[in-house]
């Protein structure tokens, strides 16, 4: 398999600090309102406390990305050598088709620009030889950069609970799912 | 995931209002002439950018009262920090910073600072009017010698100051007012008082154990802290911890972050943690399970502790008062006492009770009784103060001849008073409890207070019965706020003063949890017209000298790094393996540690040198002598409410910017379901929440997360919002904290309150 990078996103330890959705935004010092990472919390359905549980999601730099095909001018590229997808801006024309199309909701709508623009996986430092800027500030090393080529984690999954299954894009996000401690309840109230 | 997107997207169409755009209409309004050039330069500081390297970097460090105390690299170009990043030399932090860290370029440059000094017309009309700093200098200078006038001293002149910049150099601030005589000092401290002085009782003094030998716990009770929250890079700690094969359990009355990352967790009814404990150690020591050798070699009082437990605690008992099954506290018991060594995080929130320092008695006590007091990955960890032995030159300062003050016994100004009270001095300061900050201004009497300097703080946001003190400020001449941001405080304020934001001034900064030191260099230049709070002084100083010469003996001209240099001794050098402040330079440094266990030669600075679990000195302070059991706080209303730190926010600081409201819009009060439906309440309803204090309204939330007979709400200051938890919140005294702090601590978890639909 050819190198594809990608994120792990291990809910287990997860404390959904939002640290890295906040290093994201220092990285590239965003207008207010626009979100490259967004820290998720599952529904209690999934998990059965109220924001206890958590998916810290940006692009999923997809194998077949919905942006790049729906993209009317080319704004989008797939990097041959890491599979990072890359919204080239100054191409963008600002029709919206990538932010309709991408069912993950990567894709933002700058106000300012007025035009489209998502996570880069931090593409100028990786080359620099640093890790994203998400990556590198995660306090639980909850948040990893990972390569499909090599990733073997018999443990991780792609579409865990509440992650939406888009297989046919194939997104290079995988998961380790949260659990629950024993929980000993008052007997006082309950 | 889609609504979500939706919503986001929403909000980023409202959102006009860009850095650029700021900039630009600064630029048209020329309020960007007064600014010295090349400090502001929209072409570079907009937004979008992306990593390009050739960056400058400096040293800085997060000053906000905080266990991680971070250190931080700022990488700046063509003088504006254009992102930051944890230094990588701390192995605490290991170059991460927390969501609150990562925001701070946004906080320097917010639109929102403070550009200026200002004036009101009118508290609370928002009718600021600019001042030149001469202005402002000079009616503040003017109040204050008008007051001395009339008083015949300065005592109506009062200082309300903690840790909002708990920079070194930021005790400047004392320093300024002891510089102009003998003032009021609000005094004490509302965050940990009565923990610190149940640890000097039993032990001597607080001293915690490297939060980095965590991993070497085989048992971890995180008792009334929620790190995931309030310590993020303490989190890795415990899962190594964890991952070894320890079991980490968190006693908490809430459901929090911390809990969810537990192996076990323990719903305890909030203010009983001294009854669990209590049946905790009565079940060790049933069982024979404390650690005989060690009690009998390094403690004294053990068998009246022994005696205490036999005859008035039982496991039964204490499972009725916290709510906690009996079989559980036995399991509890028997594996803390079994797994060696053993270790409890006792939190800041669990001795915020009107019993909170008994409770910490006890949690000593059962780590004590284990023999784990002194052991690598064991101790009773609540905090330290270590690596705090600087010079506080900035902060001693002599008053002027002839100055005159309060006549009478002076204790400790706070946990980093290090001037030994008054001496032989024949005045002092006054001393009044910061923690009743309202009912002390309005008792205050020959003289009243006539003049209230805030700074470092937000009175209106963090002290307890707001509307108290809404009344009290009523009776104040003068209110001079220093702050960043018009919050809640500068709402009712006369004079506001702008002041610099880490990035540009010097100073040094330790942490009272792990023992790193770090460096804080200016990167930039102030923005608009801030400076720092001993600049201020200086500046004060400065006109009060030539409208009086002599009457502030502070410095009138101040090169604030010879300052920042000035705090550092020999002995800050030899624990830090330093030659020199400079070394700091290349990065944060970590003190050269004997052990990472506190205590790990068993010589204990109380009085008998020993562990006491009898200590006479905390009956002389009229407390128990032993650890015992003290009622908690009788309920005002039908339930409990807790205020606690949101993970958006420390106080007030942080949730007020634009991108930390991208991720936290509004607040919420959580709801147990039960406690909601019995009040026709539904999710996301907007609620009243009401008791004697006041009353508060917001969103509902419905959660088990909080227990049925409990409301929560977060202390935090939202921008542009009236919410204010301080509402609810009453002045009520906790136990301990006025033998090493000056004050007691306060009870604010012992609130109570019910809500309604709105």
């Amino acid at each position: 398999m050819k190198k594809q990078l990608g994120f792990y996103v291990d809910a287990k330890r997860c404390i959904g600090c939002f640290t890295c959705a906040m290093a994201c935004k220092n990285q590239y010092q965003q207008e207010p309102g626009v979100i490259w990472r967004q820290v998720y919390p599952l529904k209690e359905e999934i998990y059965p406390h109220h924001e206890r549980a958590f998916y810290s999601l940006a692009c999923n730099h997809c194998e077949h990305p919905a942006c790049l095909e729906v993209c009317p001018v080319d704004a989008y590229s797939k990097r041959p050598q890491d599979g990072i997808v890359v919204h080239h801006q100054e191409q963008c024309i600002g029709c919206g088709n990538c932010i309709r199309s991408c069912p993950y909701g990567a894709p933002r709508f700058n106000p300012v620009q007025k035009r489209a623009e998502k996570c880069s996986l931090c593409w100028q430092r990786l080359d620099a030889g640093l890790d994203p800027a998400c990556v590198a500030s995660c306090p639980t090393n909850a948040l990893t950069l990972i390569d499909l080529a090599t990733f073997a984690d018999p443990g991780a999954v792609q579409f865990p609970p509440g992650f939406p299954k888009m297989g046919r894009l194939n997104p290079s996000t995988r998961f380790r799912q949260a659990e629950l401690p024993k929980i000993i309840k008052r007997e006082d109230v309950s | 995931m889609s609504p979500m997107t939706k919503q986001a997207m929403e909000r980023i169409l409202e959102n006009s209002v860009s850095r650029r755009s700021f900039l630009s209409r600064l630029l048209a309004t020329g309020a960007l002439a007064g600014l010295p050039c090349g400090l502001l330069r929209p072409g570079t500081a907009e937004a979008g950018q992306v990593w390009e390297g050739g960056y400058q970097t400096f040293r800085n460090a997060c000053p906000r009262n905080c266990y991680d105390t971070c250190s931080i690299i700022s990488y700046v170009k063509d003088g504006v920090v254009k992102f930051v990043e944890g230094a990588p030399e701390s192995s605490f932090t290991r170059g991460g910073l927390c969501v609150k860290g990562n925001s701070y370029v946004r906080r320097v440059y917010s639109p929102d600072r403070i550009k200026y000094p200002m004036e009101q017309q009118g508290r609370g009309s928002g009718n600021w009017k600019r001042l030149s700093w001469d202005q402002a200098m000079d009616k503040i200078a003017r109040k204050i010698l008008d007051i001395k006038e009339r008083d015949g001293s300065l005592l109506g002149l009062a200082l309300t100051k903690y840790s909002g910049n708990f920079g070194i150099t930021n005790y400047g601030v004392e320093g300024m007012m002891s510089s102009l005589g003998y003032t009021t000092r609000m005094v004490g401290t509302p965050c940990w008082p009565a923990g610190i002085d149940a640890q000097n009782f039993d032990m001597g003094s607080m001293w915690c154990n490297d939060p980095e030998d965590l991993p070497q716990a085989r048992y971890v009770i995180v008792w009334g802290a929620n790190p995931a929250w309030c310590s993020v890079h303490s989190m890795k700690f415990l899962y190594a911890a964890q991952e070894a094969g320890a079991k980490m359990v968190v006693v908490d009355p809430v459901f929090t972050q911390t809990a969810a990352k537990a192996d076990e967790y323990v719903e305890i009814r909030a203010g009983e943690d001294c009854a669990l404990a209590l049946g905790l150690c009565r079940h060790i020591l049933d069982r024979g399970l404390y650690d005989r050798e060690w009690v009998t070699a390094h403690s004294v009082g053990f068998d009246d502790f022994a005696a205490y437990l036999r005859d008035n605690v039982t496991v039964e008992w204490a499972a009725g008062k916290s709510g906690v099954p009996i079989a559980q506290i036995k399991a509890l018991a028997e594996e803390f006492a079994q797994a060696r060594p053993a270790t409890i995080w006792i939190g800041y929130g669990m001795q915020r009770h009107v019993n909170g320092g008994a409770a910490v008695r006890v949690l000593d006590a059962l780590v004590a009784m284990t023999g784990n007091v002194g052991k690598p990955g064991g101790g009773a960890r609540y905090g330290h103060l270590q690596t705090w032995g600087f010079n506080y030159h900035a902060m001693l300062q002599k008053p002027p001849e002839g100055s005159k003050g309060w006549l009478g016994a002076s204790g400790p100004k706070g946990e980093f008073d290090v001037s030994g009270g008054a001496g032989n001095a024949k005045y002092a300061d006054r001393a009044l409890n910061i923690n009743k900050t309202a009912q002390e201004i309005l008792d205050a009497k020959d003289p009243p207070i006539r003049m209230l300097w805030v700074a470092c703080k937000n009175v209106l946001s963090q002290d307890f019965d707001r509307p108290k003190m809404l009344k009290a400020f009523d009776k104040l001449e003068m209110v001079v706020a220093v702050d960043q941001f018009f919050n809640q405080t500068v709402e009712q304020a006369d004079i506001v003063l702008p002041v610099t934001t880490l990035f540009e001034d010097w100073t040094v900064n330790a942490s009272y949890w792990h023992y790193w030191l770090s460096l804080n260099e200016q990167a930039i230049k102030p923005l608009h017209e801030a400076k720092s709070d001993i600049q201020i002084a200086a500046a004060l100083s400065r006109r009060m000298n030539e409208l009086a010469p002599g009457s502030c003996t502070f410095a009138t001209e101040i090169d604030s790094k010879d300052w920042m240099a000035r705090e550092f001794n020999k002995d800050i050098y030899d624990l830090f393996g330093l030659s020199s402040w400079e070394d700091l330079r290349k990065g944060p440094a970590k003190a050269k540690l004997a052990s990472s266990a506190s205590w790990a030669d068993g010589k204990f600075a109380t009085p008998s040198k020993k562990y006491e679990f009898r200590s006479d000195l905390c009956a002389k302070n009229g407390h128990d002598a032993l650890p015992m059991y003290k009622e908690g706080r009788a309920p005002y209303d039908k339930l409990r409410l807790l205020t606690p730190h949101h993970k958006f926010a420390i106080h007030s600081q942080f949730q007020n910017l634009d991108w930390m409201a991208d991720f936290n819009p509004a607040p919420f009060v959580y709801i147990h379901p039960r406690a909601a439906a019995q009040r026709g309440i539904a999710d996301g309803d907007m609620v009243r929440v009401f008791n004697k204090v006041g009353e508060v309204r917001l969103a509902a939330r419905l959660t088990s997360d909080v227990p049925p007979d409990t409301l929560l709400m977060y202390e935090t200051w939202y921008k542009g919002l009236a919410f204010n938890c301080q509402n609810l919140v009453d002045d009520t005294s906790a136990d301990m904290g006025a033998y090493k702090t000056g004050a007691p601590g306060v009870a604010i978890h012992d609130q109570f309150a019910d809500v309604a639909r709105a």
